[in-house]
């Protein structure tokens, strides 16, 4: 077993809506080692995004915690520390990388400055050691002409590079856990493989380990060593790649895999592969969130949520798992 | 989002936020790059800096002091001594005139800079902190904006007399309503963007983020209402002088060397004459360039709204 970085232990998150409490990570554990990379897959609205920002103590005022939570950082436990004490980490030991460069950049700062920012801030730097190391982040990436593209202004660069800026952004203060929260959701598909590529490089290059966040399982098939898919908050189903793509268990998975894009499909087609809608989060339905679109589903499923369970690595929550390979 | 716009091809609603802050930061580079100003910009900034000019170099041309009586001049019209005459006290009116601008100018842009940087402080904490720091930033400029501003300025004027910093300070005190409410407004459509978050994803503070990631973005409105309260400063400058309420004579500035010529207007009407058209040239020009850089920053801005 390698270093664990990241220890997540039962994080639940919640929003106080009007509507009443939004339960939008429910129960999530995992752990991730150095050098790994964990695929987080699930559909729109399942909460990735909220279970990374809850990795990173990063939510909004109405988010509400789940008194049994606890998040693991290098050992240092995230639940109990104050933003003073959570500013020190985030940048130094976790980073993220956001799906659209345009908007996660400043508009109004040039892309040196906003590297150097971070540099002066954690590392202690001086100006001109910054930027002297903001270049050499930019060449890191892949960024062409660095020594120019530094002065530049976001909307002076195509979408592929403004993402690499923001990939030399957070890799900056050299961080233990990268996390990617959709990545190329935004880009175009040409330059999409590249930014996976260059992550997956970062990755190895600088021992780091990475929770890469997509709705494509196309995306994880050869860029995770595991993969886990989320659902209506939770994770339905968790193994290493190989075994998740060869011995899928939970239908919602296996639609999921029938649902990754072909390359004759337009672009930005949204994942509609599967019958129905996902389960409201506020008053859920009993039993299994999946069940009301599942075709196996039996009135059994709606008895009670189903537990995470299963042999080592692989784990699935679903009392009727489908047990040949994927689901025609 | 993408696909809608493609369908329909219409432009304005369906524009992505992305399009929108792309064009934003486009206009603003071209705004920096190129400054195709007219006549109507250069003619009156020419003159506002001469009228700078001579108020910062002032003690350089040799003038006699302002409050210095040349018995041998008194209420004289232009002359080779005095080029723009005396005044009914003797007193050089050039001198007068120059050394009150420096009083008018320095109200001029220290009123609206101590408003504007107050008003900034307000709104940014109301518009980004929201809840109830909003709330009572909110009631309190209500309050303030429901005092008449001839009171306000009355009552410091009595109570603090007139320094040329308590003159500053009262009038600055009037722009802060509106510069908190125009800094809160913006605050708040940028305190919620993507990059504040990733701004705080690497650890900044918020006054780090309201500093070095919010401000840059909305210094484009606050510099427009600067620019546009300059020269209404200087007008209520002249107004209080008028009234006694500024700085204390003999300190000249245009709206005090205006009201005592009023006096006596009818024997010897250039020591009124000369500071009303002065001032009267220097206002317009204010309002003239003012204009002209706003409708710049206009520009910039409908990238972003
Ligand atoms: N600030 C918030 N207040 C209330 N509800 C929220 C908030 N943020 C997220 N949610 C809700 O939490 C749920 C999970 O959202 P999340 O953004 O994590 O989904 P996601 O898996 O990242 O989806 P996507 O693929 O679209 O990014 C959604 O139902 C969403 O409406
Ligand atoms: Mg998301």
């Amino acid at each position: 077993m390698g270093e664990i970085i990241l220890d997540v232990q039962n994080q639940r998150t919640a929003f106080a809506t009007g509507r009443g409490l939004l339960q939008a990570v429910e129960g999530v554990s995992f752990t991730l080692e150095r050098g790994k990379t964990l695929g987080v897959v699930g559909e729109s609205g399942s909460g990735k995004s909220v279970l990374s920002r809850s990795i990173m103590r990063l939510l909004p005022g109405t988010a509400i915690t789940g008194p049994g939570s606890r998040v693991l950082l290098n050992g240092k436990d995230l639940t109990g520390m104050t933003e003073h004490e959570l500013r020190r980490l985030r940048g130094p030991e976790v980073a993220i990388v956001f799906q659209d460069p345009m908007t996660s950049l400043n508009p109004v700062l040039t892309i040196g400055k906003q590297i150097a920012e971070v540099l002066v801030f954690h590392m202690g730097m001086s100006k001109r050691a910054a930027r002297a190391k903001s270049i050499e982040l930019l060449r890191a990436v892949g960024l062409p002409q660095p020594d120019v593209r530094v002065d530049q202004y976001p909307h002076q660069l195509s979408g592929g590079m403004r993402q690499r800026v923001a990939i030399a952004i957070a890799i900056a203060c050299e961080p233990d856990l990268l996390i990617a929260d959709e990545p190329t959701t935004a880009l175009d598909v040409t330059v999409q493989a590249e930014i996976l590529d260059l992550l997956g490089r970062m990755v190895r290059e600088r021992n780091m380990a990475m929770i890469l966040i997509t709705h494509d399982m196309g995306v994880v098939a050869g860029r995770c060593d595991d993969v886990a898919v989320m659902y209506a908050g939770r994770i339905v189903e968790k193994a290493p790649v190989r075994e998740l793509f060869g011995n899928t268990r939970m239908p919602y998975t296996a639609a999921l895999l029938a649902s990754i894009p072909r390359v004759t499909d337009p672009p930005h087609r949204k994942l509609d592969a599967i019958e129905g809608r996902p389960p409201d989060l506020i008053n859920p339905p009993p039993g299994c969130p999946f069940a009301p679109r599942c075709r196996f589903a039996s009135a059994e499923c709606q008895q009670q949520v189903p537990a995470l369970e299963g042999q080592g690595a692989h784990q699935y929550a679903c009392i009727k798992p489908l047990n040949t390979g994927v689901a025609a | 989002m993408a696909d809608i716009s493609q369908e329909s091809g219409t432009k304005s609603y369906a524009a992505t936020p992305d399009d929108k802050a792309a064009k934003h930061a486009e206009a603003i580079a071209h705004f920096k790059k190129r400054n195709k100003f007219g006549l109507y910009f250069w003619i009156p900034m020419v003159w506002l800096l001469f009228v700078l000019f001579c108020a910062v170099f002032a003690p350089l041309f040799g003038l006699p002091p302002a409050d210095e009586i040349d018995w041998m001049y008194i209420k004289e019209g232009p002359n080779e001594v005095h080029w723009l005459g005396t005044d009914s006290l003797g007193r050089d009116m050039l001198s007068r005139i120059i050394y009150g601008g420096r009083v008018s100018l320095t109200v001029g842009f220290a009123a609206p800079f101590i408003g504007v940087g107050l008003g900034l402080i307000l709104g940014m904490i109301a518009g980004y902190y929201r809840g109830w720091a909003d709330e009572i930033i909110g009631i309190a400029i209500d309050t303030w904006l429901a005092i008449p501003g001839l009171v306000i300025l009355l009552l410091f004027s009595v109570v603090f007399g007139g320094s040329l910093f308590m003159v500053c300070f009262s009038l600055g005190l009037l722009f802060i309503p509106t510069a908190a409410r125009i800094t809160r407004a913006a605050t708040l459509n940028y305190a919620g963007r993507e990059f504040v978050l990733a701004a705080k994803a690497l650890g900044a503070s918020d006054f780090r983020i309201l500093t070095k990631e919010v401000f840059p973005n909305i210094i484009w409105p606050l510099i427009a209402f600067i620019l546009i309260d300059i020269p209404i400063a200087i007008v209520i400058e002249g107004s209080l002088s008028f009234l006694g309420l500024s700085v204390k004579a003999p300190t000249p500035s245009w709206g005090g060397i205006i009201a005592e010529g009023r006096e006596v207007l009818s024997t010897s009407p250039h020591i009124a004459m000369y500071p009303t058209l002065v001032m009267f040239l220097t206002v317009l020009s204010f309002n003239l360039v003012g204009d002209a850089i706003r409708r710049r920053l206009a520009d910039v801005r409908e990238g972003a709204i």
